[in-house]
């Protein structure tokens, strides 16, 4: 069976998954419960967690959960905000579709059947998508987005050091969108300390970071039955099991880690034992015992006080061992042995194969080690002494179901994985070429690309079309703010409106100077991006750069009219131009610096509609206008979710306005959310989610099997055979 | 070959709480958890259509183990109580009862759940700190000096479990002996850190109530016939243990991996039994009286001991390892080669008892802290009433020595903590309002939902059609027997009040529990000749009480947080 893929099939799809997703978004967001076949239950708003609990058969949406699912992975987060973003896209997409439908065919398609015609024009502009995402987007972003990008760090000094305040503030903001509304507050909390409880030194928490991403498993004890707000952070690793043997001992303890059964066998696997007699087998398992007798004596000797094994050990051992005052752990899991293993560094110790010669080097010292119960159950809780900068903490979380208590597992396991992306430095790549130079230059497609002086117009209905539509889809509005938008969307801001917004911010002026400093601060890093052509003069670029901003004030002083922006842009352009005269191309290096963020609630996403539509106005490729107008309005879907229960001043069309005066009139932004976010994972989420939609826009068709999955067979290996 | 299946799609529902379904299961679980609360709460006959027994109950415990909720909704509510219950064993029906009045109370507002919640959690801390706070007037501190308030304690517990069939004198009988039984488990000389021991509960169905009793030691049953092995005991003031955890049948241990070639006419068996016989000749030379195994001795090594004086008892069973060490004073012995002399222990006495139909073996420590609890009763589900009512006043003994704080019972606390919170609320709403931005009116309707929630649990404990009256002054639980003549003055009626702290001599201004009332500060900082009149009180542990509070208001939130259910039908 074969089904016709198409945007109007998956628009449908994603429309039911934001349905779900969009009632967990935000700090407003709820809990979805999740009942599995075996009768548990468990409480979820990630998105991940969620898409993957709904079993979905169709296609399309399959491919949306893998794509969700593979984005994941890579960066712990935003699996809500991908659904209701593709959403949006393909809702935009298809509304210009409906509008433009012949736009995009060719006299030598029009034989073949509708459908192919279709899959054509979507194969089109999901190329359009990949060169935005490949070109575009890194320009915008590395020119026009990382002037408001704030820091993470304390300092801007050399030595990153973590700030306590602002980390807090990118945990809060992120548990707020993953734990239910009573608990995320104490979960942050719990979070921040740990994090800086682990980190011996200050400047290696990276290293900190990714230990606790490795084994999170490991460092966690869930416990039911109580109060979530009993839950705590301990000193020290906790292995759940018991002690087969516990001898309490102070001092000097050492422990000694074994892999194998310390008794010796009577044969190993691939060799034979022969017993010849009855008196042979007597002797032999009197040997056995003296042996492990004596393996114990010597650890013992060793002052080891504490042995991890990582098998069963026989009766016999534990037995020597608890007459010589050694405990004893059985049963470690490779992870934990692995990372007992990187927090010591300990090798596992050898059995020796003659009894008196060896030198037994592999042992260390521990603090303290001890049962620890909880709730009735017990542990063994060691002592670390660590080797490496990541200091051993447990965290005990606690909850009334375990449900709740693997939802917190789940969250803290993210947030980790989110952090050591805060923590990487993300690079961006482009090529700067203008949009002249592309339509003379590139593989023209639309030779009835139009003339310069055409374009003001066009930009012009076009920013008014994408006005109107905001004005379209606020419906429920008052009938105020309508006004108020339509008068924006002439692009004559009203001198008295102005004034009322500066009154309303009047008490945020301290945290404004903040941000401004801040925001100088950050504003030096952008100009690190290096240049590959020797031969392009850095200073001209930046003096280019420089011209933007001053025409843009200019511009903005100026009470924007539209036809004086654009001839002020063909004027750039031709700028532009004149320094593509010297090089034919410039291939820019450049990146978002290690732990760059923004304040919370759609602010990135209002930054980069702003500037996207700029770039569109500038642009005049019409394919590319069209996907940075998509791209910037479907944006926009994720604030207004965030900001469907806020009335007043606080309404979505409001705080839009807002944004956007603040923005034309270069002030910085002012921001009225507590919480921090992290720019590369919205960067990356960005980049996945137009990954997405180009995956799922150039299928054309979808052929359903009827047969099992059969195994993927290396050829290679069948080969060698 | 492993079969590949397609996972079915699972269902997906919107809005869980609103549906007509919803509330007819919450209704219908609330109105079964309220008919089991308290003393004179009703019993219900759990039996299975298919078979096995048939068990009569009031236990949160053993109810919601039996039941199986179907709605998702009500799997996390009956998961977060039996997770309360495995964790303090007492308070399971408070929480659940609880729990489904906050659900209910609050879900007929159609408020919003952010203001909901965060009103919530404010009360409930409002609570806790109230309960933990010095000037708490429901909280009494326990004086270990004498066993006035653990007695009370441990006989609220008995009385609130109709389910065990006592009377008035064996409620007596079995809460000394709850109270003994815990007493023995204190170690002598406390240090720092006290470990407690255990007390061992024996089962002797079909036996008076009266006949239970309390042991020192360890009671090891064993069979008539092995009795009649057993050799008469000798006089002795210490005998020497050998206690085996590893099998002395003779097997062969494990041989490893490889492959273990055996020559023709070699007998392993042999073998392994010449080396028990060199094991039972070491036991004969360090003179050891007892020998202890938790698998099975071969029988010949039982004949060699029996011909030596020496006594074996095998399959002992690994839940008695634990106290047996603890016993003997030593670890088990894990070898079948030389011993050494350090692993033998040592008992005080040794003798055989006969209770019931059944013999024991028992042993006497010399200063261990473990002890057997005989319990008896007519028949097996009133026993496993009994056994799980004597467990959880174990439990609240345990921890009301890491707490020594008892809350009243009997309603009292429910109530006076509902008008604390009243008056509060409505006496200071400034704070509440700055901090948690919400209006006057959504603090007064939450508020009146949390205070009625924990009003009709108290008023729960009243199954015979009463009514319900609480005091002016104290904010106590009083209840009066229905169908009074109207010509009787039915306020001097109550003679105490629900926790027996008061009596109804004093002039208090009456109204009944659920009506409107003006808010008042009920008396807080309990007197000093309260405290010592607790004569028969009414308690709860503090600690299973606290913490069922607030997992009840967390769960209920959770609940009320719920937004949609996807139900996995596979």
């Amino acid at each position: 069976m074969a089904a016709a893929g198409s945007v109007t099939v998956a628009l449908h799809v994603a429309e039911v998954l934001e349905t779900i997703v969009s009632g967990c978004l935000g700090p407003e967001g709820r809990q979805v419960l999740c009942t599995k076949p075996t009768g548990e239950v468990l409480l979820s708003r990630d998105g991940g967690r969620l898409l993957k609990a709904l079993h979905l058969e169709h296609p399309v949406a399959r491919v949306m959960v893998a794509c969700v699912s593979s984005h994941l992975r890579k960066t712990g987060d935003g699996a809500k905000t991908f659904i209701i973003f593709l959403c949006h896209l393909l809702r935009g997409l298809r509304e210009i579709t409906d509008k433009e439908k012949d736009y995009f065919i060719f006299e030598n398609i029009q034989t073949c059947g509708r459908h192919w015609k279709n899959c054509c024009q979507w194969k089109f502009i999901s190329q359009a998508l990949l060169t935005f995402q490949t070109q575009i987007l890194d320009y915008i972003m590395d020119h026009y987005l990382s002037r408001h990008f704030l820091s993470i760090f304390s300092s801007c000094s050399k030595e990153r050091t973590l700030c306590r305040s602002s980390l807090e503030m990118l945990l809060g903001a992120y548990f707020c969108g993953r734990v239910g509304r009573n608990n995320h507050n104490l979960i942050s909390q719990l979070m921040c300390d740990y994090v800086f409880k682990c980190t011996a030194c200050e400047s290696r928490f990276e290293e900190v970071l990714e230990i606790v991403d490795d084994c999170f498993v490991e460092l966690k004890v869930g416990v039911t039955g109580l109060p979530v707000s009993d839950s705590r952070i301990i000193a020290g690793l906790v292995l759940q099991r018991d002690f087969s043997v516990y001898c309490p001992a102070d001092g000097d303890i050492r422990i000694a880690i074994v892999t194998e059964t310390i008794q010796p066998l009577f044969s190993v696997s691939g060799s034979e034992f022969i017993l010849n007699s009855e008196a042979q087998f007597q002797t032999s398992q009197l040997w056995i015992t003296e042996r492990t007798k004596a393996i114990v004596k010597h650890l013992q000797s060793q002052n080891v006080k504490l042995l991890l094994s990582t098998v069963k050990q026989p009766d016999l051992v534990i037995y020597c061992a608890g007459l010589n005052g050694i405990s004893v752990v059985e049963c470690l899991s490779s992870e934990e042995l692995s990372l007992i293993q990187r927090v010591i560094g300990l090798a596992p110790f050898t059995l020796p194969e003659a009894s008196s010669q060896y030198e037994l080097s592999h042992t260390a010292l521990v603090e303290f080690c001890k049962p620890l119960i909880l709730r009735s159950k017990r542990y063994v809780h060691l002592g670390l002494m660590s080797t490496c900068s990541f200091t051993p903490h447990c965290v005990v979380l606690c909850g009334p179901v375990q449900g709740l208590i693997e939802q917190h597992e789940d969250a803290l396991h993210g947030a980790f994985k989110m952090l050591r992306q805060v923590f990487k430095d993300l690079d961006l790549n482009y090529v700067t070429q203008t949009s002249d130079q592309n339509c003379t230059s590139g593989p023209c497609i639309y030779e009835n690309s139009r003339e310069n002086n055409e374009l003001p117009k066009i930009v012009n209905s076009s920013i008014q079309r994408s006005y109107q539509d905001t004005v379209v889809k606020s419906k429920g509005e008052l009938a105020k703010t309508q006004t108020n938008l339509k008068v924006c969307s002439n692009l004559i801001v009203p001198g008295v409106k102005l004034e009322k917004n500066v009154l309303c911010s009047g008490p945020k002026v301290a945290v404004t100077d903040s941000y401004q400093t801040e925001e100088t601060l950050r504003c030096s890093s952008p100009n690190k991006g290096t240049i590959m052509d020797d031969h392009e003069p850095y200073i001209e670029s930046n003096s280019a750069n420089s011209t933007t901003e001053n025409t843009r004030r200019e511009i903005s002083y100026g009470n924007l009219q539209v036809t004086k922006l654009a001839r002020k842009d063909s004027m750039l352009s031709l700028r532009y131009k004149s320094l593509e005269m010297h090089t034919s191309q410039s291939y820019y290096f450049s990146s978002i610096p290690a732990g760059c963020v923004l304040p919370v609630g759609g602010n990135f996403e209002i930054l980069l509609h702003y500037y996207l539509l700029n770039y569109a106005k500038k642009c005049q490729q019409s394919e590319q206008t069209m996907v940075s107008r998509i791209i910037a309005n479907a944006l926009l879907g994720v604030p207004r979710i965030l900001y469907k229960s806020k009335k007043g001043n606080y309404s979505f069309p409001q705080v839009y306005v807002r944004a956007l005066q603040t923005l034309q009139t270069n002030q910085p932004m002012i921001s009225n959310q507590t919480g921090l976010e992290s720019v590369a994972g919205k960067y990356q989420l960005l980049t996945s989610v137009l990954q997405c939609l180009t995956n799922i826009l150039t299928v054309d068709l979808v052929i359903s099997i009827e047969r099992q999955p059969q195994e993927i067979c290396d050829q290679d290996s069948e080969e060698e055979l | 070959m492993s079969r590949l299946e397609a996972k079915k799609p699972s269902i997906c529902r919107r809005e869980p709480l609103t549906g007509e379904r919803a509330g007819a299961s919450l209704a219908a679980l609330r109105g079964l958890l309220t008919s089991c609360y308290g003393p004179a709460g009703r019993l219900k006959q759990l039996h299975n259509g298919r078979g096995g027994p048939v068990a009569t109950t009031s236990h949160s415990a053993a109810l919601l183990a039996g039941l199986s909720v179907s709605h998702p909704v009500l799997k996390v509510l009956t998961a977060a109580v039996r997770n309360h219950v495995a964790c303090f064993s007492d308070g399971g029906l408070f929480t659940a009862i609880l729990c489904c009045n906050l659900v209910e109370n609050v879900q007929r507002l159609g408020l919003t759940p952010t203001t909901v919640i965060r009103l919530n959690k404010h009360l409930l801390s409002l609570c806790t700190r109230y309960l933990k706070s010095e000037v708490c007037a429901c909280r009494i501190p326990v004086d270990f000096g004498s066993t006035q308030i653990l007695l009370s304690l441990v006989r609220s517990i008995l009385t609130s479990k109709p389910a065990c069939m006592l009377i008035a004198k064996e409620i007596d009988h079995i809460s000394t002996l709850i109270l003994k039984a815990f007493l023995l488990t204190i170690p002598e000389n406390a240090q720092e850190h006290i470990i407690l021991g255990k007390s061992i509960i024996v089962p002797l169905k079909g036996q008076r109530v009266i006949d239970s009793a309390v042991l020192p030691g360890i009671l090891i049953e064993v069979s008539e016939v092995q009795l009649m092995k057993i050799l008469p005991i000798k006089k002795s003031d210490s005998f020497k243990v050998a206690v085996f955890c590893v099998s002395l049948s003779g097997d062969l241990s494990d041989t490893g991996e490889g492959t273990l070639l055996v020559s023709y006419g070699v007998s392993l068996e042999n073998a392994a039994l010449d080396q028990l016989f060199n094991l039972g000749k070491q036991l004969v030379s360090d003179h050891v009286d007892l020998v202890l195994c938790q698998k099975v001795i071969h029988p010949s090594l039982k004949q060699f001991l029996r011909t030596h004086q020496i006594i074996a008892v095998d399959r002992i069973g690994v839940s008695l390892m634990e106290p047996l060490s603890k016993v003997t004073g030593t670890q088990p012995i894990g070898s079948l080669g030389s011993i050494s002399p350090s692993s033998y222990g040592t008992v005080k006495d040794l003798c055989i008892a006969k209770f019931g139909c059944k013999h024991f073996f028992h042993l006497i420590p010399n200063k261990a802290t473990v002890c057997s609890l005989l319990l008896c009763n007519r028949n097996d589900t009133a026993w496993d009433e009994l056994k799980l009512t004597c467990q959880t006043a174990l439990h609240a003994l345990q921890l009301t020595v890491k707490e020594p704080y008892v809350l009243l019972g009997g309603g009292c606390t429910e109530t006076h903590l509902v008008a604390y919170i009243r008056h509060k609320t409505r006496n200071e709403p400034e704070s509440v309002l700055r901090d948690e931005r919400c209006s006057q009116t959504e603090l007064q309707l939450i508020t009146e939902a949390f205070c009625s929630a924990l009003e009709s649990l108290a008023g729960s404990l009243e199954h015979d059609g009463g009514e319900v009256l609480t005091d002016g002054k104290y904010g106590h639980f009083w209840s009066v027997q229905a169908n009074l003549p109207s010509a009787v003055n039915w306020p001097d009626l109550p003679s105490r009040c629900g926790c027996g702290l008061y009596s109804s001599q004093e002039e208090l201004s009456w109204s009944f529990l659920r009506s409107a009332r003006h808010p008042f500060p009920p008396q807080t900082c309990l007197s000093h000749e309260a405290k010592g009149s607790a004569n028969t009180l009414t308690l709860d542990c503090f600690t299973a009480k606290l913490s069922g509070l607030q997992v009840a208001v967390e769960t209920a939130s959770l609940i009320l947080d719920l937004s949609c259910v996807i139900e996995d039908t596979n």
